[in-house]
């Protein structure tokens, strides 16, 4: 508990020190409980998130950073990996590959590359899956795309 | 940039901090504090059923059995991952008992062994023919380590040109012949043992006082200590197996020693 906190304590200097550093990622700590935090992440350009910004939801286990942050996406998204109800992320570094090395702005940047590259074969969103795995990239980038507008962007005026 | 890359390279990659009694992995040397990667290697086998000997480096994801620690520069310590004392190969019940033995306290001696006869009737002066193989055993569960031979001989070495050089003459008394011969061993013991030579001295200083076989010693220390260990020599245990039974050294009575003086 107490190695938790110092752990992620040092995180929360370090993001204050990075923050220009990596425009893509905003990481941000709850006020009142340095286990919830709260993360903003570009969607990487040339993918059809391109344009949207992303909200996730860590929830850091007592034994962090023994045991991975639980994430999960707050803003809704299409992406073959990730839930589309509860914005579960299937991600190896979340589970098995799991490495105290990690931190959380590193777990968002692997999000990021997530975003980016999508494994269709271990899908948590069948429906977009299925798109990417029987080559229908178009219909998968547009349903993306959609959503994007939909969920991740602005509303304008 | 620089400042960082500095920063990075001095602390620990997984508490942040700077790091506290600095340790590598045995294969990709990276660095840690020794209590944020022990842990981490204690950790990972609990998520898994299965034990392993192994604990994979959070930076590169190498498998490395060890952790080198205390480090300084001519001497280190070792933790091996998860010492299995079924599964290893050296490691038997008997390895196990006699490390046990140096988490007892050394307590009162034990009533069958006089170790003050020993040194008062220069039975110091006889070489004690499973001195190889217990000091062996001994070490071996110490540094949890199967290849010992070098430190073996080194020890038994010193003790045997102390011996050669005793017979030579210049009396002095028992007392400080004792006092000398712990000396010598904890010297050429210390660079491996470090905090353990002490005890281990006075364990070696009982075992030659025995005069017993590392069989009938193991028993008499056993029984000594209250523990309940069912044959500790049983199954693939060929180190005990290969001693002879029970044969007590020549004994001399004092008065036989300054007859031949």
């Amino acid at each position: 508990m107490q190695a938790s906190r110092a752990r992620l304590f040092k995180e929360y200097k370090e993001v204050q020190r990075e923050k220009v550093a990596d425009p893509d990622i905003q990481l941000v700590c709850d006020d009142s409980n340095i286990f919830k935090w709260t993360a903003l992440i570009k969607g990487p350009s040339e993918t059809p998130y391109e344009g949207g910004v992303f909200q996730l939801a860590f929830s850091v286990p007592e034994q962090y950073p023994l045991q991975p942050p639980q994430v999960r996406f707050l803003t809704k998204i299409f992406h073959p990996n990730v839930h589309f109800k509860t914005g579960e992320i299937c991600l190896d570094i979340l589970k098995n590959a799991w490495s105290p090395a990690w931190t959380l702005q590193s777990v968002c940047r692997a999000i990021i590359a997530l975003m980016a590259h999508p494994e269709p074969d271990s899908p948590l969103n069948c429906d977009s899956g299925n798109l990417l795995r029987s080559g229908d990239v178009r219909g998968f980038q547009s349903m993306a795309k959609m959503y994007t507008r939909l969920a991740a962007m602005p509303k304008k005026g | 940039m620089d400042q960082k890359e500095q920063s990075s390279s001095d602390s620990c990659p997984i508490c942040l901090s700077p790091i506290l009694q600095e340790s590598y992995l045995d294969q990709c040397f990276h660095k840690f504090c020794y209590n944020c990667i022990l842990q981490w290697a204690k950790f990972v086998p609990s998520r898994h059923s299965s034990q392993q000997s192994f604990v994979k480096c959070p930076l590169c994801k190498r498998k490395s059995s060890s952790i080198i620690y205390e480090y300084d520069g001519n001497s280190f310590q070792q933790h091996l991952i998860h010492q299995n004392s079924e599964t290893s190969d050296f490691f038997t019940r008997a390895h196990k008992y006699r490390l046990q033995c140096y988490y007892v306290e050394s307590g009162n001696a034990i009533d069958n062994i006089n170790i003050m006869r020993y040194w008062k009737s220069y039975k110091y002066r006889q070489p004690n023919q499973w001195l190889y193989s217990w000091v062996s055993r001994e070490i071996q569960a110490l540094l949890q380590e199967k290849d010992v031979d070098i430190i073996v001989h080194h020890i038994l070495g010193v003790i045997d040109s102390w011996r050669r050089n005793e017979q030579k003459g210049c009396k002095i008394s028992p007392e400080l012949k004792q006092e000398e011969f712990k000396r010598i061993v904890a010297d050429a013991a210390k660079p491996f043992l470090r905090g353990r030579t002490d005890r281990f001295v006075n364990e070696l200083e009982m075992f030659v006082a025995s005069a017993l076989n590392i069989e009938a010693y193991d028993k008499v220390y056993i029984n000594h200590l209250g523990w309940k260990i069912p044959e500790i020599n049983d199954g693939d245990d060929e180190e005990l197996e290969d001693h002879d039974p029970l044969v007590p050294l020549l004994s001399f009575s004092d008065e036989d020693i300054d007859g031949t003086l």
